[in-house]
Order: structure tokens, then C-alpha cells, then sequence
């Protein structure tokens, strides 16, 4: 019998929904609201979802993140809107792993930091666009375009396409704006299908090329030809529906996120002047300033499944019971972090959690690490003074990746060399 | 005495960090998983080396008078 509220000692039930649109608007709580949970302890119980296990410290969720044998990686989302299992997220080892041996050189760190003059080129072609208005919406004019780009073009899918699926991921994470939670459901539902249906083409499409003896070299061909073991051990192609799963994840997982470290990036930075007034006087500097954004807002909130009961934390967690991992606490947690709650560019050590860690840690770390580095070095070379517009404030939306909506910014405009 | 750079293999998770700060002494393989380039570490490179095994993450680097596995691992 998995642990119903009857069960949770009384103290330990708090009232918590990581998809209440009231954390992080009007203005984002997140931070706030989890270090509430974390006082009241590790691991604490919310009813929302029929009930789930909230994991605020830093030594819990490692723990929990290394032991995929106790704690399953499906589900991950608390509310089910890819109808199945996304690929390679959801799968425990030993089946995940011959998904992630697949997976991992097309994102390498040696093959990442090839694109970097790519990149960098479009940084700079990004940012000249709009240093000479003085002022941006950030999201829409940096933060999105960047990894859509690059991603993009990893992927060998159409740009034309993108904003298209930009709504459609959105909404499949998100539910639309003013949804109530059951039309949210239904809406993330629908998004996720139109999302399924798009890769199909791109499969078919693909297919129909390599026929035709015209197959691109990207990453697409490349997962495409992916051979993996069964449970069985008996090697096979991915099927269709399994190739749209994991390019679903591909897209989920790479461009969100990077998004809104770019913001966050901006908004820490530009509110914490001394440490930017480090960060421009020493590019050698920023490896670590990206790292210390990282773990200053991490924004994914990853779901586990224990598959037997456990003792961790101080609770007893039955077999069946969801959990929900907060890194956004852990990665304040004063055990592990002095002085967590400032914003420190040359923290080290910094074992901060924000990439998973465990058989999961994000295999796209290193292209997101490329991405954030060249972003801070050109930004900074270029407009440093920039702060948030105070009439025209950041949108954050919360959920299991929290990301920005808009963040408008003001800065001394510069003519494009 | 030598000293030698050693990676718990069931303890990485293959952030990356060392090879990231130390490209000299740690480079990686094409799965993202450290390969130890000096064996044993130059005395020049000694102080980099102590710098890796305090930023990982999941302190799985260890410098070592030998290349036998540690105690613990
Ligand atoms: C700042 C940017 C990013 C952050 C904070 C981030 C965070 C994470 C986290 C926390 C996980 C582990 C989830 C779990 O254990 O359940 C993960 C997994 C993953 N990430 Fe990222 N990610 C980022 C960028 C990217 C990019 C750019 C890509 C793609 C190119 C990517 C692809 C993936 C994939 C495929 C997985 C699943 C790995 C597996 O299941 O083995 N991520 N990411
Ligand atoms: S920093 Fe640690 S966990 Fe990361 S790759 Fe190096 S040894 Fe492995």
C-alpha cells in the first residue's frame, strides 16, 4: 500500500504544488517557498497529485539520484502529458543504458566544443541586433533564439518550424495560460500529440531521403541509426514511436532549460553588481560564474518512483510512493554550500546538482555549458550595464522546469561595430 | 614520491568538470567519461590535480601514491 496522507506524520504535510501558477507570480517564490520546506525537513509530504514526497536536501536527493534500483525513474512528470514513456528519461538501467551509450557521443564534450566558433557567431550576431535600442525582451530576442538555434541545426529540422513547436512544448509542459487544472490536462495532451505527429514527418520524411540515398549527416541521422539492446540483450533498431520519444525529450530538455539560465544569468547578475563587475573584469572568470548560476536557480524538479519500501530521510517511504526531487533546495542546502544563498562567481568547490546526477545526469551539459559560457563572455563585452525594466517586470512560470515567459531588460545602447 | 590521479569508476557521473578545469592532466573518452592523461601526475601539475579532486561533484578523483584502487572504491 503506497503512503496516503493518513500515514505522514502531521508536521510534515505541507500544502505545496510545484505547478500552482502562484509561486512564481506575480513575482517567483520558488526559492522562498521551497526553503520553507526544507526548515520543515529533507523529505516532506504534499497531498497534491494523490500525494507525493518532497525531497529538499542536498544529501537526500543525491542519494536518491544514484540508486535507480530503489527509486525508478518513471514516471518523472506528476502529470502524465506524454501519453508513454519519454525516451531515455523514464527507462531504469539496465534498459536505459545501452539508450544513453547511443546518445552520449552525439553530444560529447569533445564534438560541443567544436561548435563553439558556430556559436559564437551567433551570439554576436544576436546580440548586435539589439545593443543599439538601449532595451530588449530577452527571452524572445537572446534566450530563446539561441539554443533553438543550435539546436536546430544539431538537429538538421527546419527553422521555419520552430515556432510552431516552441508553443506546442509549452503548452504540452505548461498548459496554456488561464487553463484550469483539468483543461490543462487536456491542452497538455493535445500539444504533446501535435508534437508526435510532427516527428513522425521528420521521421518519414528522413526515411524517404535515405531512400532516395540523400541522408544529411546530423543528429537526427545519427539517432536514427541508433541499435539498441533489449531487455533480452538482443540488439534491434528503435521503432518509430520510441525515435519520437526521445527526439520529444531532445527538445524538451534542451531548450527550456538553457533558456532560462540565460535569464537568470541576467537578472542575478545584473543585481548582484560586484559579482558582474568580476565577471567583466576577467573572462577567466566566468567557467565558474556559469556554474554558480547554474546552482543559484536550478530549475528542474525531477519525479522518482520508489519500487520497495525505504528508509531515508527520516520517513519510511513505501513501495509505489512518488517523490519529487527539489533541486532548487538542495542546491541551497547550508550542509553542502557555505553561505547558499548568495550568489558567489568563484565558488569552488561547487557540486551543485543542477545536471542530475546518477545514471540521468543531462547528457547535453556540456553543449549547455558551450552556450552559457559565450553567452556571458560576449555579453559582457558588449552590454554590461544591463537591469531589468522595473515597469515592465520578468514573467517566471513554474512547474517541473521552471522558466521565463519574458524578461525585459534596459541597458546604455551601443552602435554595432 | 609519485603521486597518480585515480577515477572511481562506480562514483563518476560524468559531469565533466575535471576535464573542463584541467585539460592537461584529464581528457575523455567519447561516452564523456574522464581519461587520466599524466601517470604520474608532474610535480608542475600537482597543484591543478589537488584542484580537480576538490571540485567533483561526486568525489570520485583521488590523488594516490599508487594506481591501486583505493580502499573505499
Ligand atoms: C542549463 C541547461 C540544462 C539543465 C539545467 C538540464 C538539466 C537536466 C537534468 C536535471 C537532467 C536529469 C533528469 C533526471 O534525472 O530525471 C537532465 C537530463 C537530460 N538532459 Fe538536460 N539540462 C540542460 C540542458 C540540456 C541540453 C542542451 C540537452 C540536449 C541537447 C539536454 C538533454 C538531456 C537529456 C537527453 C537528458 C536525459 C538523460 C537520461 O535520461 O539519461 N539537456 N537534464
Ligand atoms: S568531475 Fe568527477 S564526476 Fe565529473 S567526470 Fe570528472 S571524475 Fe567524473
Amino acid at each position: 500500500m503506497p503512503t496516503t496522507r493518513a500515514d505522514v506524520r502531521p508536521d510534515l504535510v505541507v500544502d505545496f504544488d510545484i505547478y500552482d501558477p502562484a509561486l512564481t507570480m506575480p513575482v517567483d517564490r520558488m526559492q522562498e517557498r521551497t526553503a520553507e520546506l526544507a526548515k520543515v525537513g529533507p523529505i516532506v509530504w504534499s497531498p497534491a497529485y494523490a500525494g507525493h514526497w518532497l525531497v529538499t536536501a542536498y544529501d537526500e536527493v543525491h542519494e536518491i539520484l544514484r540508486d535507480p534500483a530503489t527509486f525508478s525513474s518513471y514516471p518523472n512528470n506528476l502529470v502524465d502529458a506524454g501519453q508513454g514513456k519519454f525516451l531515455p528519461i523514464e527507462l531504469d538501467p539496465p534498459e536505459h543504458t545501452s539508450y544513453r551509450q547511443a546518445l552520449q557521443p552525439l553530444f560529447n564534450p569533445t564534438r560541443m566544443r567544436a561548435l563553439e566558433p558556430r556559436i559564437r557567431e551567433l551570439v554576436v550576431e544576436l546580440i548586435e541586433k539589439f545593443q543599439g535600442a538601449g532595451k530588449v525582451e530577452f527571452v524572445e530576442q537572446f534566450a530563446h533564439e539561441l539554443p533553438t538555434t543550435v539546436f536546430l541545426a544539431l538537429m538538421g529540422w527546419p527553422l521555419e518550424d520552430a515556432p510552431m513547436f516552441t508553443e506546442a512544448t509549452e503548452i504540452a509542459m505548461n498548459g496554456k495560460p488561464g487553463d484550469t487544472p483539468e483543461q490543462a490536462v487536456a491542452s497538455r495532451t493535445e500539444a504533446a500529440m501535435q508534437m508526435f505527429g510532427y516527428f513522425m514527418q521528420v521521421i518519414h520524411a528522413r526515411r524517404a531521403a535515405a531512400e532516395a540515398g540523400e541522408e544529411l549527416d546530423d543528429i537526427t541521422t545519427a539517432v536514427m541509426h541508433t541499435r539498441i539492446k533489449d531487455a533480452e540483450g538482443v540488439e534491434r533498431d528503435l521503432t518509430d514511436d520510441e525515435l519520437a520519444r526521445m527526439f520529444f525529450l531532445l527538445l524538451i530538455a534542451g531548450l527550456h532549460t538553457v533558456q532560462g539560465t540565460l535569464c537568470w544569468m541576467m537578472l542575478h547578475l545584473s543585481t548582484n553588481t560586484d559579482q558582474r563587475d568580476a565577471v567583466i573584469a576577467d573572462a577567466d572568470a566566468i567557467p565558474a560564474a556559469v556554474e554558480e548560476v547554474l546552482r543559484y536557480e536550478a530549475q528542474v524538479a525531477m519525479g522518482r518512483r520508489a519500487v520497495r519500501d525505504v528508509e531515508i530521510g527520516g520517513v519510511t517511504i513505501k513501495a509505489d510512493d512518488q517523490l519529487l526531487l527539489l533541486l532548487c533546495s538542495a542546491n541551497r542546502d547550508d550542509s553542502q554550500f557555505a553561505d547558499p544563498q548568495s550568489l558567489r562567481v568563484d565558488r569552488t568547490p561547487n557540486r551543485h546538482l543542477s545536471f542530475g546526477s546518477g545514471p540521468h545526469r543531462c547528457i547535453g551539459s556540456h553543449l549547455a555549458r558551450v552556450e552559457l559560457r559565450i553567452a556571458m563572455e560576449e555579453i559582457h563585452k558588449r552590454i554590461p550595464d544591463y537591469r531589468s525594466d522595473p515597469e515592465d517586470p520578468a514573467v517566471v512560470l513554474p512547474s517541473q522546469v521552471r522558466g521565463f515567459a519574458r524578461l525585459p531588460l534596459l541597458f546604455t545602447p551601443v552602435t554595432p561595430s | 614520491m609519485d603521486r597518480y590521479l585515480t577515477v572511481d569508476r562506480g562514483a563518476c557521473a560524468g559531469h565533466g568538470l575535471c576535464y573542463g578545469a584541467a585539460p592537461e592532466i584529464v581528457d575523455c573518452d567519447d561516452q564523456g567519461d574522464p581519461i587520466i592523461l599524466v601517470e604520474p601526475v608532474p610535480e608542475a601539475l600537482l597543484g591543478q590535480a589537488e584542484h580537480v579532486v576538490d571540485i567533483c561533484p561526486e568525489r570520485a578523483l583521488a590523488l594516490q601514491e599508487s594506481l591501486q584502487a583505493s580502499p573505499s572504491a
